[in-house]
């Protein structure tokens, strides 16, 4: 599925700035500037009701943006021809496909209205094989389970091959194991070239892309890589050090007081702490020197990565703390 | 470019068609569904008149029962099961109870009352809420009226004729003795002989004239002329003959509005449109897609229904199969822009079903299905050409039961309505899309 023609591979695919929509006095997105670089899968991560939706649709062109500026694929959404169409894949939230029909007939249905080849059994195949629907694809859309349902949506944005993919919370309401199987498939397309701009409220999900933006209130906090959020929510990387003896308030405070620790030292149990430092890959010998200077036998010292619905919750706090 | 388009296009002929076989149900219901209606319509509607359960009220005694129901039954095969009462309120209670369909009260001394210069009526009663029952048993009453004078005078002419053969034998006999008379008169007197041969002539004149009224039928005097109706068309046609066009017109208008004012609607609710949106597909792309897959499959259904009812039921079909087929898809396209229009324009599949309800309604009161065009009062035929229907029935009646070519005219304003519906729609769906997700 080669998918790249028509797209510089440098370069951004999307480009924002100030977006702005209003509906009446609510405003659903404030002032979202941000970039999409090409071939990246770039993470949209918010609670329900934050704008994600009303985001897609002023980058899908369904929406005209109340103010500021938007490029797709170098064009104003609003204004896209055919043929931008044409380089884009939109999968709604919602399970939009037609009920009575079947799984075959609902993706010919969709490559047809795509303007795919007539000559396309071959392309449709490969899809379903894709999305592991090859045996049910004489199956009504309605008998489908809502993974199943999920994957042919998928399937039918997949099936003009777009190079640019919006898929708005594909992973909604969806088993975890199947949402790893989704996972799987976009890592698999952006191999093969697509940009993915996926939203989701799973915000474990974020370690999967390459470029995050945290949206809150209609408002994009930041746009980070998934490690340089964690940095930004707990101020740098999170150490773990295990001891086989019970750790004293002292020892914590002594550790507390390096020159490269950030913060408070959490305890997590009596042999079991957390730190945070400014860089683990310089931290961790020093750390396990002072543990040593300092008579604790440790067991492990190592970098974690924190669950990013911490990281998330910590980031919301932030800005909470910012708007007051 | 050329090749996306069509196959865009034809991305819903698959769809629809696939959508409407996955109901096996509803194409039969569609196709045999009208086909029973009409048969069980000719069945229950035989070519014939109803006959009227009479009872005769009789003040007069002297008049025998017997021969006013042999007298009454012979004039008009309408009035029958006939009753005598001789009580007039026994005989309106009948009435009040159904138990007779007429009642006719025969005036008392009518011979009296003719006779002293005046007309004698009889009082007709029925017990109908229907005006056509009711304009149908005046129609009857006319009947029965005129013909009591009509044997009243055949009888009155025929005693007069009897009357004439004595004064014609009596004639005779005067012109005999006139004849010997002139014998007499001596050839010095002919004055008086000139006299009576003009007595002679006058008399043979009269003579004549009482021998070819006593030669002429009763009948032809009383009624010299007659009247006989032929209409110009192949052929005399029974109620199910007359009512099979508008019944095939008002059937595929229904679906066509049916289906079509269901199609869009449910997209625009299930959020395909919000895909339609960012997706190549234009408005008109849509529209005309819908269009075709509608059309290729109504006409189908049309053809089924039309041969089913031509070969099935008997109904005369004396035009051009070209010029109905014509007929028959611009009906169908003109209904499908009305119910994509209404499509367009509802918010629920509830909302679209009443609507399509509400224009079938209009379709059988309007259309000239029920009640003639002509008889509608000016304004309100406005109304009436503004349905497909009303100019699908007037084309299907001429084409079918007059053999004649397609009205081009009605032909013409339905292509109009027809043409400014697609126009309309596509700018609401254009709306529908492109601007109505873009509002701030």
């Amino acid at each position: 599925m080669n998918s790249t023609k028509n797209i510089k591979p440098e370069g951004n695919v999307v480009e924002a700035s100030q977006l702005t929509k209003k509906f009446g006095e609510e405003v659903a997105v404030d002032a979202l500037t941000m970039e999409v670089p090409h071939g990246t899968i770039f993470g949209f991560i918010g609670p329900s009701g934050c704008g994600k939706t009303t985001t897609v649709r002023l980058l899908t062109g369904v929406y005209t943006p109340t103010s500021g500026q938007v490029t797709v694929l170098g064009k104003n959404p609003v204004s896209f021809s055919k043929n931008d169409r044409e380089k884009i894949g939109y999968l709604i939230q919602r399970f939009v496909l037609y009920p009575d029909l079947t799984v075959w007939e609902n993706l010919n249905f969709a490559a047809s209205f795509y303007g795919v080849n007539p000559f396309r059994r071959g392309h449709l195949r490969k899809l379903l094989d894709f999305v592991e629907l090859r045996k049910d694809s004489n199956k009504r859309a309605s008998q489908l389970s809502g993974g199943m349902q999920r994957r042919l949506s998928l399937a039918a944005t997949l099936v003009h091959n777009p190079p640019l993919l919006f898929l708005d919370e594909p992973t909604a309401g969806i088993d975890p194991i199947l949402r790893r199987k989704f996972w799987d498939y976009f890592k698999e397309l952006q191999k093969e070239g697509h940009t993915l701009f996926i939203t989701t409220q799973y915000v474990g999900e974020a370690a999967d892309c390459d470029l995050v933006g945290v949206m809150y209130q209609g408002k994009l906090l930041m746009v980070e890589t998934p490690e340089n959020l964690r940095r930004k929510a707990f101020g740098g990387d999170m150490v773990r050090i295990r001891t086989t003896e019970s750790i004293r308030y002292e020892n914590r405070q002594k550790l507390a007081n390096l020159p490269f620790v950030r913060g408070k030292v959490k305890l997590i149990s009596d042999q079991e702490i957390d730190v945070i430092v400014d860089d683990s890959s310089t931290a961790i010998p020093l750390l396990m020197e002072d543990l040593n200077a300092q008579r604790l036998n440790t067991e492990t010292v190592e970098q974690i990565s924190p669950p990013f619905d911490d990281v998330f919750v910590k980031l919301i706090e932030m800005e909470k703390v910012n708007d007051a | 470019m050329m090749l996306k388009f069509i196959t865009r296009i034809f991305s819903f002929l698959n769809k629809e068609i696939a959508e409407i076989f996955r109901q096996p149900a509803l194409i039969v219901l569609l196709v045999l569904g009208p086909f029973l209606l009409m048969f069980l319509f000719g069945l229950g509607y035989p070519d014939q008149n109803r006959p009227l359960r009479t009872t005769f009220v009789l003040e007069d005694q002297n008049v025998p029962p017997e021969e006013l129901k042999l007298f009454t039954e012979s004039i008009n095969p309408s009035i029958a099961d006939t009753q005598v009462e001789h009580n007039k309120a026994n005989a309106l209670a009948k009435l009040a109870r159904n138990q007779t369909d007429l009642v006719i009260v025969v005036p008392a001394n009518a011979v009296e009352t003719i006779q002293s210069n005046q007309q004698a009526g009889f009082l007709v009663y029925h017990n109908e809420v229907d005006p056509f029952q009711i304009a149908y048993i005046y129609s009857i009453a006319n009947i029965y009226v005129d013909e009591v004078n009509r044997r009243i005078l055949e009888s009155a002419t025929e005693q007069g004729q009897g009357s004439a053969g004595e004064l014609q034998a009596g004639l005779e006999d005067a012109i005999a003795k006139t004849q010997d008379l002139r014998q007499t008169i001596p050839l010095t007197d002919p004055s008086t002989a000139t006299q009576v041969d003009e007595l002679l002539k006058t008399l043979n004149a009269t003579h004549d004239k009482l021998r070819q009224f006593r030669s002429m039928s009763s009948s032809v005097i009383v009624n010299p002329f007659t009247s006989a109706v032929s209409g110009i068309t192949p052929e005399q046609f029974s109620p199910t003959d007359f009512f099979a066009p508008a019944v095939i017109v008002l059937l595929l208008q229904h679906f066509s509005i049916t289906f079509a004012s269901l199609s869009i609607v449910r997209e625009r609710r299930s959020g395909i449109m919000e895909l339609f949106r960012v997706s190549p597909l234009t408005a008109f792309e849509i529209l005309l897609g819908k269009f075709l897959t509608y059309l290729v499959f109504e006409m189908i259904l049309a053809a089924i229904l039309s041969a089913l009812i031509v070969w099935g039921l008997g109904i005369p079909m004396f035009g051009n199969w070209w010029h109905f087929a014509l007929a028959v898809f611009i009906v169908l396209f003109t209904s499908l822009g009305l119910g994509f229009l209404i499509s367009l324009i509802s918010r629920t599949d509830t909302q679209a079903v009443q609507y399509s309800m509400l224009l079938l309604l209009a379709s059988i009161f309007f259309s000239g299905f029920l009640l003639d065009l002509r008889l509608m009062w000016k304004p309100i035929t406005a109304i009436a050409w503004s349905l497909p229907a009303t100019y699908g029935i007037r084309m299907l009646q001429d084409i079918m039961l007059r053999g004649a070519p397609i009205p081009l005219l009605i032909f013409s304003g339905i292509a109009l309505i027809g043409i400014a519906l697609f126009i309309l729609d596509w700018l609401i769906l254009r709306r529908n899309i492109e601007v109505q997700y873009s509002s701030t």
